[in-house]
């Protein structure tokens, strides 16, 4: 193990901070910009494992371990968070006949 | 134990009802024998009562908002107990003769707001008075909903927005108030400790004299409860007018005097001056009614507001009267609900136009009656009278005026109560099949008549009860000049 | 003192028990057992009191049976005063009603509801004890209260006619309207002086020495709920729509007993009068313009029983002139003499309708003479009686007022005796109209039967001879009723009549020469009248404004029914409708209209969502930003 944690430290913190800020960045911009469920899915995705990138950088960085949980925890919810995205994205599909989500605004009272 | 067990039997013997959902009759018996053990219970606390406040559970619950679980009773906790206990047999035992539906769920309805009224009136913390005194609403909320008259929704659901405003309002101010009290508690106790300036006090007292006034309701915020009234089934109508409109009245004495007692000072003559207006405008109102059932809603308002009107006066004469007069109405409420009930079984109608010219096949019903319409008007040796004279006493000694306005109230209520007796009975005799009252009607009315004479001559029964408590009250808050 | 409190709780007790059995029992009960229990049960009241009064050594006693309301400092006891007034007052209420009683038996046996009847006369007659018999305001207010309610229901009794059912709540509103006052008066005197006692107020009033405004102010309302209990203006119209109920409770409640409450409780207080001159002006004025109020409106009635029920208003005007004035041993004495005669007077008028079937016209009626004689000769010394002719009861006990009124007041004097002339016109006419003449009407007339014969004659035996009771000195009497009440009423003890005897005998003489003169005039227009047209329905103004009492029920439903009725109409229609409804519903409409505004928001746009939370939360990072 010594030998990741001195790998990862090989890059300096602040570039890990852009990477991640910058795919934050990406993910958000394409989850309000695109309109296609699955690519807005693929965004959040982005979202997650930008967050998760900087927990394990930190986690290094830092050496606490705590960081670690966090990030197994983020990728069991979004596990969780996929199966049960695509499922509904399949039934849209089917049912809606199309995966735009403007069209999808039969969600209101 | 007894406070526990007045808040579970009801909760256990509704929820039995709600899941085994027995037969009419079983449910039926199953209520009443219900409301008879906690009547046992409150006569119980009653006889075992020695003149001190009761404390039975004190401790923490969620010590950020200053909710505790405290409950107990002083004297007047207890006759509002007694009240609920003593009444609410006779208010089950209106399902039997007028049913309004499904009797296991109506039943139960009616439970678990007497299991929210006993613990309105054995609370000692406000927020947990506030929970009971809104959750109160709901049973009654649903009953009325299901089994109301004309208009059903549109008036349960404007009651209920209505009175759920006045209660936020009452939220706010007990929030408002904690965060000023001693250990940010908001126990009675300790509310009444904070320390409130007086500009405070001013504004704070509307935010809370507005849900009691609404609850009782106090004129110009009664407008929900002729209509309210009128709709409701019998039995919803009785535990609004007898024991919720109550709350109204503990209200002012469990918070607006201990809490504010500058602030409610400052504006007493005010808010008797609109009690016993209102007192007066229903009086007024009441008599050109063609509803039966609306003439007795305003008859009730008008009288709440004469003890609204008492017991702001804030000594010894006037609180006294106005808690003993709770009693009275209570009972008064039931009997002549329960006649206009009878009356509406037997014509199938609340008008006045579809009575009238029956006292010859009903004599038995008139001979009652009118013993209940002498309690009404307040004869002396009824119930109502020993309350009325000291109600007036308690405002004579503030203002002659303020006593003059609600001894008018005394002719008043001879006009639209004996008009409305003549109504019902009187007059020509009409030549249809109509019948007496039966066995089970008696054994309804009878009691309650007992009860009228009975406190009628030996008043001090129910006097003695709250003379105590009121003394008590009267050296802790004393009477600002 | 046991005997006396068992006697004295009795008396009360055993017309009440008569209440419970006739009232129970009156499926079971015949006409004849449920009229002979109750009148056995006011009859042995009667006993009682008489015992008690035989027994009575002149004192103040108090019966105390139980603590009625105590809170507080305020203890009001459930207690009887027995002394020489109330003694006096149960005495005559219980005879006079124990005869009228039997007379119902008579009167009343044909109706299907006779024991209903006895059930409320027995009430009628528990309250007026307790009336009569309380020791403080409150007890004595029970009764007030209680007489009045059974007047309301006797009034009604026929309740099939709505004319009889408007009477009764007529008579029992207005009698609450003066309530008002009798209320207010206890309430204030109960703050002024801590008890309702009357033997404590009279003792502590005298702390607060003449004209004291509060003792004003107690008398004026007090005399406010006589005047309602008593008919006198301007709570009188009520009586006189009183006689819808049947004619026995006319002469029992309407007559004889529950109209003087008003004077009793003048009398019972005295001493406050006593202290509060103005109040005693009041009380004469208003006496002395009732008593010519009634006498007038009485010339113009052709309802034998409306001709006596004004003639009972004026009466009643007559005895509280005498105790405004301070007579209160004559105003007692004419309150006795009245309820002898005015019971005898309307027993009589009720005999009559019982021979006619009904008929109460007196334009129907004559020559009645020879077919009913029993009535006719009772009937007859009831109204030499109510006239005044020596030496009747009436003579004696008009005469004292008269001369009491004459010392300061010689107008009132003047106006009483005016009245008093009326008063002989109106009922030698009422006298000739019904038994000379000939009969104008179609019935058979028939005397009624014994049970109801004996009591007219009994009571017209104590009409002729009741003035006994106060013969004047001039007469070489000893004045026994005013030495009597001397020892209860503090008031007679400064009754000082300082005329002489020769002014005394000089005022007796005008009046009787002017009465002689009215009967002479009254068989002058009415002694021989054979024809059917006793009275013409159309009358000049002037005669049928006064028949129609001065308007004064015109006045009352323009003044007080009309704006009640609408008030009760705006206060609903704008009121309610206008004003509190829509506080109500505002509060639902603001709570639907928000929500539905803000249900806007919720496009179903769900980028436009995702945008939402993402200001949230950016806006959420800078306000941490910048709070840090």
């Amino acid at each position: 193990m010594e030998d990741v944690v001195t790998a990862i430290r090989v890059v300096p913190l602040g570039h890990y901070f852009v990477l991640s800020f910058l795919l934050f960045g990406i993910g958000v911009a394409g989850a309000l910009l695109r309109r296609n469920i699955l690519i807005i899915i693929m965004c959040l995705e982005l979202m997650l494992n930008s967050v998760n990138l900087l927990l394990v950088a930190l986690s290094a960085w830092y050496g606490d371990a705590g960081a670690q949980v966090m990030v197994f925890f983020i990728m069991l919810v979004a596990a969780a968070e996929v199966t049960v995205g695509l499922a509904i994205l399949v039934q849209l599909k089917r049912n809606a006949e199309g995966v735009d989500i403007n069209q999808l605004n039969r969600l209101k009272w | 134990m007894e406070l526990l067990a007045l808040l579970l039997i009801p909760l256990v013997a509704g929820s039995i009802l709600l899941v085994a959902r027995p037969a009419a009759a079983t449910a039926r018996g199953l209520a009443f024998t219900s409301t008879l053990l906690t009547l046992a219970v409150v006569l119980w606390l009653w006889y075992n009562w020695t003149g001190d406040a009761v404390t039975v559970l004190s401790r923490d619950w969620v010590p950020a908002w200053g909710l505790r679980l405290s409950f107990g009773y002083s004297g007047i906790g207890l006759l509002m107990l007694v009240l609920t206990g003593v009444l609410y047999p006779f208010i089950i035992a209106t399902g039997y003769k007028q049913p309004v539906g499904d009797a296991s769920l109506v039943n139960a309805l009616l439970l678990y707001c007497q299991a929210a009224l006993f613990g309105v009136f054995m609370v000692q913390n406000a927020i947990l008075f506030y929970i009971f005194f809104e959750t109160s609403l709901i049973p009654i909320f649903f009953l009325l909903l299901r089994w109301g008259g004309e208009h059903k929704r549109a008036i349960t659901v404007r009651f209920f927005l209505y009175t759920l405003m006045g209660g936020l309002a009452l939220l706010f101010s007990i929030a408002y108030t904690t965060l000023q009290a001693p250990g940010h508690s908001a126990d009675f106790s300790a509310l009444a400790a904070a320390n409130i300036p007086l500009a405070t006090q001013k504004w704070l007292f509307w935010t809370m004299f507005l849900a009691f006034a609404i609850k009782m309701p106090v004129f110009p915020f009664h407008s929900w409860q002729p209509e309210t009234y009128t709709m409701a089934p019998t039995q919803g109508t009785m535990v609004l007018s007898a024991i919720m409109g109550k709350m109204g009245i503990y209200g002012i004495v469990a918070f607006l005097y201990p809490i504010l007692p500058e602030g409610t000072a400052y504006w007493q003559d005010f808010v008797i001056w609109l009690c016993l207006i209102g007192a007066l405008y229903a009086a007024v109102i009441a008599f050109r009614q063609e509803n039966f059932k609306r003439l007795v809603a305003y008859s009730s308002m008008s009288h709440l507001g004469l003890m609204a009107a008492a017991l702001f006066t804030w000594n010894a004469y006037g609180i006294s009267g106005g808690l003993y007069q709770t009693f009275a109405h209570g009972v008064l409420m039931i009997c002549l609900f329960y006649i206009v009930g009878m009356m509406n079984l037997r014509v199938g109608s609340n008008r006045f136009a579809d009575m009238g010219g029956l006292k010859t096949r009903m004599f038995r019903f008139a001979l009652m009656f009118m013993l209940i319409v002498g309690n009404a008007i307040s004869m002396p040796l009824t119930q109502s009278f020993p309350g009325e004279w000291l109600m007036f006493n308690g405002l004579w000694q503030l203002n002659h005026w303020m006593a003059l306005a609600g001894v008018v109230l005394i002719i008043l209520g001879a006009v639209y109560m004996l008009y409305a007796y003549q109504r019902v009975l009187l007059g020509p005799d009409r030549d249809v099949p109509i019948a007496d009252a039966d066995d089970q009607e008696h054994f309804f009315l009878v009691p309650l008549i007992l009860i009228i004479f009975l406190v009628g001559l030996f008043p001090n029964l129910a006097l003695s009860l709250v003379d105590g408590p009121v003394q008590h009250l009267l050296n802790a808050i004393p009477p600002l000049p | 003192m046991v005997r006396m409190d068992l006697l004295a709780t009795l008396v009360p007790a055993l017309p009440l028990l008569g209440t419970l059995v006739t009232g129970f029992g009156r499926r079971k009960l015949s006409a004849y057992a449920a009229g002979g229990l109750a009148s056995a049960m006011v009859g042995l009241s009667f006993v009682c009191s008489l015992v008690l009064f035989l027994g009575h050594d002149g004192g103040t006693h108090i019966v105390h049976l139980f603590n009625w309301i105590t809170v507080a400092d305020m203890n009001i006891p459930f207690a009887f005063q027995i002394d020489a007034l109330s003694l006096w007052m149960m005495l005559f209420v219980t005879g006079v009603a124990t005869l009228i009683h039997i007379y119902s038996i008579g009167y009343m046996h044909d109706d299907p509801r006779v024991a209903t009847f006895f059930a409320q006369l027995n009430l009628f007659t528990f309250a007026m004890m307790l009336l009569v018999m309380g020791s403080n305001f409150l007890v004595t207010f029970i009764g007030w209260e209680g007489v009045g309610l059974c007047s309301y229901l006797l009034i009604g009794f026929w309740y099939t006619n709505p004319g009889y059912n408007y009477a009764g709540r007529k008579a029992f509103v207005m009698n609450r309207i003066g309530d008002v006052g009798m209320v207010l008066a206890m309430t204030l005197m109960f703050l002024q002086f801590g008890t309702l006692e009357y033997a404590q107020i009279m003792d502590k009033a005298g702390s607060f020495g003449a004209g004291n405004p509060i003792l004003v102010m107690c008398t004026l309302l007090l005399f406010l709920g006589a005047t309602g209990k008593s008919a006198q203006i301007p709570l009188l119209t009520w009586l006189p729509d009183a006689m819808a109920g049947p004619t026995p409770v006319s002469a029992l409640i309407h007559a004889a007993t529950m109209v003087t409450a008003g004077v009793f409780l003048v009398v019972r207080s005295s001493v406050l009068y006593e202290l509060a001159p103005y109040t005693q002006e009041v009380v004469l004025w208003i006496g002395v313009a009732t008593a010519l109020f009634g006498a007038t409106v009485g010339l113009f009635q052709n309802d034998i029983k409306k001709v006596l029920a004004y003639s009972t208003v004026s009466q009643l005007g007559y005895m509280f002139a005498a105790v405004g004035v301070g007579a209160y041993s004559a105003g007692m004495f004419h309150v006795t003499t009245h309820a002898f005669f005015k019971a005898l007077l309307f027993l009589g008028a009720g005999s009559v309708i019982h021979a006619l079937g009904g008929e109460q016209d007196i334009r129907r009626m004559g020559g009645l003479r020879n077919k009913t004689k029993t009535t006719y000769i009772t009937f007859l010394v009831a109204t030499l009686a109510i006239a005044g002719i020596p030496p009747l009861s009436g003579f004696f006990s008009k005469d004292g007022i008269l001369a009491g009124t004459f010392e300061g007041h010689p107008v009132a004097w003047a106006i009483l005796v005016l009245a008093a002339v009326f008063t002989s016109v109106y009922m030698f006419r009422l006298l000739f109209l019904t038994f000379f003449g000939t009969y104008r009407g179609t019935a058979s007339p028939h005397e009624s039967p014994r049970v109801m014969t004996i009591p007219l004659v009994i009571l017209a035996v104590l009409s002729a001879i009741g003035g006994v009771l106060n013969i004047p000195h001039v007469f070489g009497g000893n004045e026994w009723m005013k030495q009597h009440l001397m020892t209860a009423v503090d008031g007679v003890l400064n009754e000082h009549l300082s005329i002489t005897a020769g002014t005394e005998f000089t005022l007796m003489g005008i009046t009787l020469v002017l009465v002689l003169l009215g009967a002479w005039y009254a068989w002058k227009l009415y002694g021989g009248k054979t024809t059917l047209d006793g009275e013409p329905d159309d009358m000049p103004f002037l005669k049928r404004l006064i028949a129609r009492k001065w308007m004064l029920d015109e006045l009352y439903a323009y003044l007080v029914e009309r704006p009640f009725g609408w008030l009760s109409r705006h206060f609903f229609s704008i009121g309610e409708d206008k004003l509190a409804v829509p506080l109500t519903a505002g509060v639902g409409e603001t709570s639907y209209r928000f929500g539905d505004w803000l249900r806007k928001i919720h496009t179903g746009n769900t980028s436009l969502y995702l945008f939402a939370m993402m200001l949230g939360v950016v806006v959420l990072l800078l306000i941490t930003w910048m709070g840090a």
